[in-house]
């Protein structure tokens, strides 16, 4: 133990105090005054809490925090280093089962306890979750690999293409069935949809999974999520880049989403991910795959097949939130600092203020590309209605059809990193590449209870 | 008499009690703290798997507890549950008024307060909160009570979240129903140390601690929101935790019984003891006998198999003779171990060689081959049971591991109570390894301030408020405890200083009447402070007599809106004068001429009846005895 971590998170009196009296974390001490008497482990303390307290593990399991006084009397009696981690498992190969890489790149699904802020952080190595899932082992033969250790809102445009030839890798030089990727909820959509455009010809289902509650809680849907995104991986014939996680709060199903439609749609349910504008390509229950899209990327056939990677990114590109009093600084400033383009989520059928025209004039003029699209989230883009409409097409804003706004960011990034041609980019955004935009809506793609209500799952596979 | 000895026996015990806190709001969610009749509003199915604890080790209480592979279902209600409780929402700023009631408790309990609050998950695998976990936090610890001049430790004191109510269980599909509205409601928890020494002694402490808690006013009332664990082991026993003591009558013979059953897992342990066993003689494979069942005449047996059940079994070496040992009257040591094996995986029922075996129709052909194929030799024992493959193995792995149990006596259980005073299995002990920190939950840090101004406030002993009341209403003790333990006294007090009314008829009302009534299925949950206050304002007014308090209660449970004045109108209750008494009086002596030359002196109660007959509640009925009396004499004297 280096001398900070001996005292991890403590500091002033008591440090210099614990200092003195040569004590360390995970020591067993008892501290005395002439009215109380405390006894248990000395703890790690967090970075974000008050300095003048011990933390203390109590015999009973519980921590407490005492308050610093200078007479204490602080003696050692013992010592219990904790040691947060489950035992890897190793698994015995099987040929017949399909082979599935696992890759981490961390969040919730891979989490556990940090002393250092005291929230959760992404630890768990996949060789653990063996241990804390058994039953992966009846479906696949698994092979891990940490990529990242990063939460979600850490991810960049960088990562994803480091994560895409990680995947391409996995296809075509190990060959393998399927990749299953770990990673937090909040930008798993944004990091799916990357490499949705990434990974052209998919030979094999490459799929996104999470959880909601980390699985350091005997409720995490974490398992569930992983059970179900595996089965897809091994068994499913969806050969297209997928999100699989929890389809309603029971712990009972997953959906099967296409990362380009798919929204975080909830800040802490388990059921937060909804296809917007669309249904779930299928859903999975146990081993038990339902398929409600039939017109999807089949899985190949020859076990050969490489995938082709095309992993150019430009990752200068804003995404603004249009809203009432918006000031034409916001765009200024993206085009003084040399951005190529800009999403908008506009009001409505995809308006900006009138104030916000001659910014945008300037960017487009500057060949910046504008993209708009749609803060209500369902429904297009309608820029020929309204007068204003009108207007932004004809200064050359580019309708974003149905994207969703963060789908359309990530677009735009991926095809700024082919092109700057701004005729060329409004094409490429509105054409189909990943299954993440399309050209007509269904009556029941509005359906805002998917997953809520038990009765939705009929109207799913009636559609 | 008590049956044990138990200074000899070296009795422990403490006691855990429960009890939800008066509070406006649930402790980490905004719902209501209210319990509901109604139909769910939603249902959901949940599955939970073991976590490891801060320390990075298993707790065996909760492996034991995934084993069971329960399936869990909840009743949501959008009255009282919110996302919080249904686990898809972290948890909001604990409710503060919680807070302030246990430092209330811990400085009324003496205890050293914890100046920092770290909230702290206590994992459970049964269901009963739907996050697998209840947040507790520990309030204080090292304080004591002082009872009949004895002190008894306090070792904690927590404030925790109440777990969801179990309200059935699907035998044949594990599947485990709750409903969520008790989830999340405040609770305290107040452990003692192991100080007391007898079940009498434990009977005074659980009296006392409940009493004060009422007597704070800071608690709840009413059926299910206190609840009380005994903690017990003997010299050479081990603690075990009784849960679901309903009644403190159900004490000394639970801790007796308890006593009895744990000396006789300990003279077990000896005579495992003498008979040289190890624990790794237990290390014995478990072996399938459905072959030798094929023909047997054991027709629930046959049946099993034929619905694709095995039957398997195990040696128990040298354990000859102690499976029919008697732990409890009528209780012997195999049927404990069959009681855990339900209550684990669900199949029912051991058969082993201590019994008489005819019983199943079991052919000495059939016994000898288990013999042969277990390995039995002359000291042995065995143990076989029929159930679907898994179960079946999974159920002898847990009598191997309770037989490895038996060499050291006692093992740390939880039980539950049942109404004959004994015990079941509920599940292991519980230790700290299942505690683990709240990421959800910053730390809250008490100050000095807030300490202090509760300090200033803080109310009053029980045993101290006793003796006030007492000397001040001439009340006797009995009662008082009663109106504290009801939480009445405050409005007893409040009649008393206000109005002219006999504090035996205020008591007598709030602790009989309205009990009596409630009995009765009228809805006294109805009755207010305010409505209780305007009838004993109308009885010191004699606007009414005492005699009409029941119906007056009774209509107000019954119409809480309306106001007394209506009410005494539809009961007809407008006071009589004394004179309008005498005609009356007179006149039903007038009628009824000839039942008194009949009866002479002994028509005093027929007459008496029909008179209040149209005169209850409306005036004294000692009035109107006197009166008739005088009356009726004098009438017999004139007509001799």
């Amino acid at each position: 133990m280096s001398n900070e971590d001996k005292l991890k998170g403590y500091s002033g009196p008591i440090k210099k105090k614990l200092e003195q009296l040569n004590i360390k974390i995970w020591d067993r001490i008892k501290i005395t005054s002439d009215k109380d008497k405390f006894e248990g482990i000395l703890l790690p303390r967090t970075e974000f809490d008050k300095p003048n307290f011990y933390y203390l593990k109590l015999d009973n399991g519980y921590n407490i925090g005492v308050e610093y006084q200078e007479d204490h009397k602080i003696e050692v009696i013992g010592y219990h280093e904790g040691k947060y981690q489950l035992p890897e498992k190793k698994v015995i190969y099987n040929e017949k089962k399909p082979n599935i890489s696992l890759l981490g790149t961390g969040g919730t699904i891979a989490s556990r306890l940090d002393y250092r802020t005291g929230a959760v952080l992404p630890a768990f190595t996949p060789a653990e979750l063996f241990t804390a899932v058994p039953e992966l082992e009846e479906i696949c033969n698994l092979d891990t690999k940490i990529v990242f250790e990063l939460l979600s809102e850490d991810m960049t445009p960088e990562k994803w293409q480091i994560l895409g030839r990680e995947v391409a890798h996995q296809i075509n030089d190990n060959n393998v069935d399927g990749v299953v990727i770990a990673h937090g909820t909040d930008t798993m959509a944004f990091t799916g949809t990357a490499l949705s455009l990434m990974l052209k010809d998919l030979p094999v289902p490459v799929v996104m999974v999470g959880s909601q509650r980390s699985s350091d809680r005997p409720s995490s849907d974490s398992a569930m999520n992983l059970i179900h995104a595996i089965n897809v991986a091994a068994k499913s014939d969806i050969a297209e880049v997928l999100l699989c996680m929890a389809g309603s709060s029971n712990h009972k199903f997953g959906y099967i989403h296409r990362p380009g439609l798919v929204r975080k749609m909830h800040s802490s349910r388990r059921d937060t991910f909804k296809t917007i504008g669309s249904r779930p390509i299928g859903m999975v229950e146990k081993d038990k795959i339902t398929i409600f899209e039939t017109n999807y990327n089949k899985r190949s056939k020859n076990k050969r097949k490489k995938v082709k990677l095309d992993d150019k990114f430009d990752p200068r590109v804003g995404l603004i939130y249009h809203y009432p009093g918006i000031q034409p600084d916001i765009i200024e400033n993206l085009i003084d600092n040399d951005y190529h383009g800009i999403v908008i989520a506009g009001t409505g059928l995809g308006h900006i203020s009138k104030n916000l025209i001659e910014p945008c004039k300037k960017a487009i003029s500057n060949n910046i590309a504008i993209v708009m699209t749609v803060q209500t989230l369902w429904g297009f883009t309608g820029l020929q209605v309204y007068e204003r409409g009108r207007e932004l097409l004809n200064i050359g804003i580019i309708p974003g059809h149905n994207l969703l706004p963060e789908s359309a960011y990530v677009k735009l990034s991926w095809v700024l990193g082919h092109t700057r041609d701004l005729s060329e980019i409004n094409k490429l955004m509105r054409e189909n590449i990943a299954g993440e935009i399309f050209d007509r809506e269904i009556y029941k793609g509005f359906l805002i209870f998917q997953g809520v209500e038990p009765w939705i799952n009929d109207i799913l596979t009636k559609i | 008499m008590s049956k044990w000895n138990y200074e000899k026996l070296g009795l422990k015990a403490g006691i855990e009690i429960h009890q939800e806190l008066r509070t406006n709001s649930k402790l980490f969610c905004r719902c209501s703290p209210i319990l509901t009749t109604e139909k769910p509003d939603f249902i959901l199915q949940r599955n939970f798997r073991p976590v490891l604890g801060e320390m990075g080790e298993f707790d065996k209480a909760m492996l034991v507890e995934y084993q069971k592979g329960l399936k869990i279902q909840y009743e949501g209600f959008d009255n009282c549950t919110c996302s919080y409780e249904i686990d898809e929402t972290p948890p909001f700023e604990i409710d503060k008024r919680s807070i302030e009631i246990g430092i209330t408790l811990c400085l009324l309990l003496n205890m050293s307060l914890i100046k920092e609050l770290h909230v702290c998950r206590k994992n459970y695998l049964d269901g009963s909160v739907p996050c697998g976990f209840q947040r507790t936090l520990i309030m204080g610890i090292n304080g004591h009570i002082e009872i009949n001049n004895k002190k008894y430790g306090i070792n904690t004191l927590c404030i925790e979240e109440d777990a969801a109510r179990k309200v059935s269980y699907n035998e044949k599909n594990k599947i485990i129903t709750y409903r969520l509205d008790r989830l999340g409601i405040p609770l305290v928890e107040i452990v003692t140390d192991p100080d007391i020494k007898t079940p009498e002694e434990f009977k005074e402490v659980a009296f006392n601690l409940g009493l004060l808690l009422r007597s704070s006013g800071l608690v709840k009332r009413g059926l299910g929101t206190i609840r009380q664990d005994i903690n017990v082991s003997i010299e050479n026993g081990a603690r075990v935790e009784i849960k679901g003591v309903q009644k403190l009558d159900w004490i000394k013979g639970l801790i007796d019984n308890e006593i009895e059953r744990q000396l006789n897992l300990i003279k077990i342990k000896m005579e495992m003891e003498k008979r040289d066993l190890k624990e790794s003689d237990f290390d014995t494979d478990i072996i399938d006998l459905s072959n030798i069942f094929k023909n047997t005449k054991f027709n629930y047996l046959k049946s099993a198999l034929k619905k694709n059940m095995k039957v398997f079994g195990i040696k128990a070496p040298k354990m000859q003779g102690l499976l029919c040992f008697e732990i409890l009257p009528k209780k012997r040591f195999g049927k404990e171990i069959a009681e855990k094996i339900k209550i684990i995986t669900g199949l029912k029922g051991i058969i082993h060689s201590d019994e008489d075996l005819n019983k199943y129709n079991l052919t000495d052909t059939e016994i000898s081959a288990i013999k042969e194929k277990l390995n039995i030799l002359d000291n042995d024992a065995f143990i076989f049971l029929f159930g679907p493959e898994d179960k079946a193995k999974k159920s002898l792995e847990v009598v191997i591991s309770r037989l490895k149990m038996a060499l050291k006596g006692v093992p740390q259980e939880t039980r539950r109570a049942k109404e004959d005073l004994t015990t079941e299995f509920i599940r292991e002990l519980h230790g700290g390894k299942r505690l683990y920190p709240d990421t959800d939950t910053p730390p809250i840090i008490i100050n000095d301030k807030m300490i202090s101004e509760i300090k200033s406030n803080l109310p009053e002993y029980p045993w101290k408020i006793i003796d006030k009341i007492k000397s001040k209403f001439k009340l006797d003790e009995k009662t008082i405890t009663d109106l504290i333990l009801t939480q009445n006294l405050h409005l007893f007090e409040k009649v008393m200083n206000n109005y002219n009314v006999e504090p035996k008829l205020i008591a007598k009302t709030l602790l009989e009447t309205i009990k009596a009534m409630h009995r009765d299925g009228i809805p006294v949950q109805n009755i207010t402070d305010d409505h209780i206050l305007s009838l004993f304002k109308a009885l010191s007014e004699q606007k009414i007599a005492k005699e009409a308090i029941n119906d007056v209660l009774k209509l107000m449970a019954q119409n809480p809106n309306k106001s007394l004045d209506k009410i005494l109108k539809s009961l007809n209750l407008k006071s009589i004068s004394e004179e309008s008494l005498e005609e009356i009086i007179e006149n039903v002596i007038e009628n009824n001429k000839n039942l008194i030359k009949n009866k002479g002196e002994m028509a005093f109660k027929p007459l008496m009846g029909e008179i209040m007959k149209s005169v209850r509640g409306k005036i004294d009925g000692k009035k109107v005895s006197s009166l008739l009396k005088s009356k009726l004499s004098r009438y017999i004297m004139n007509n001799k």
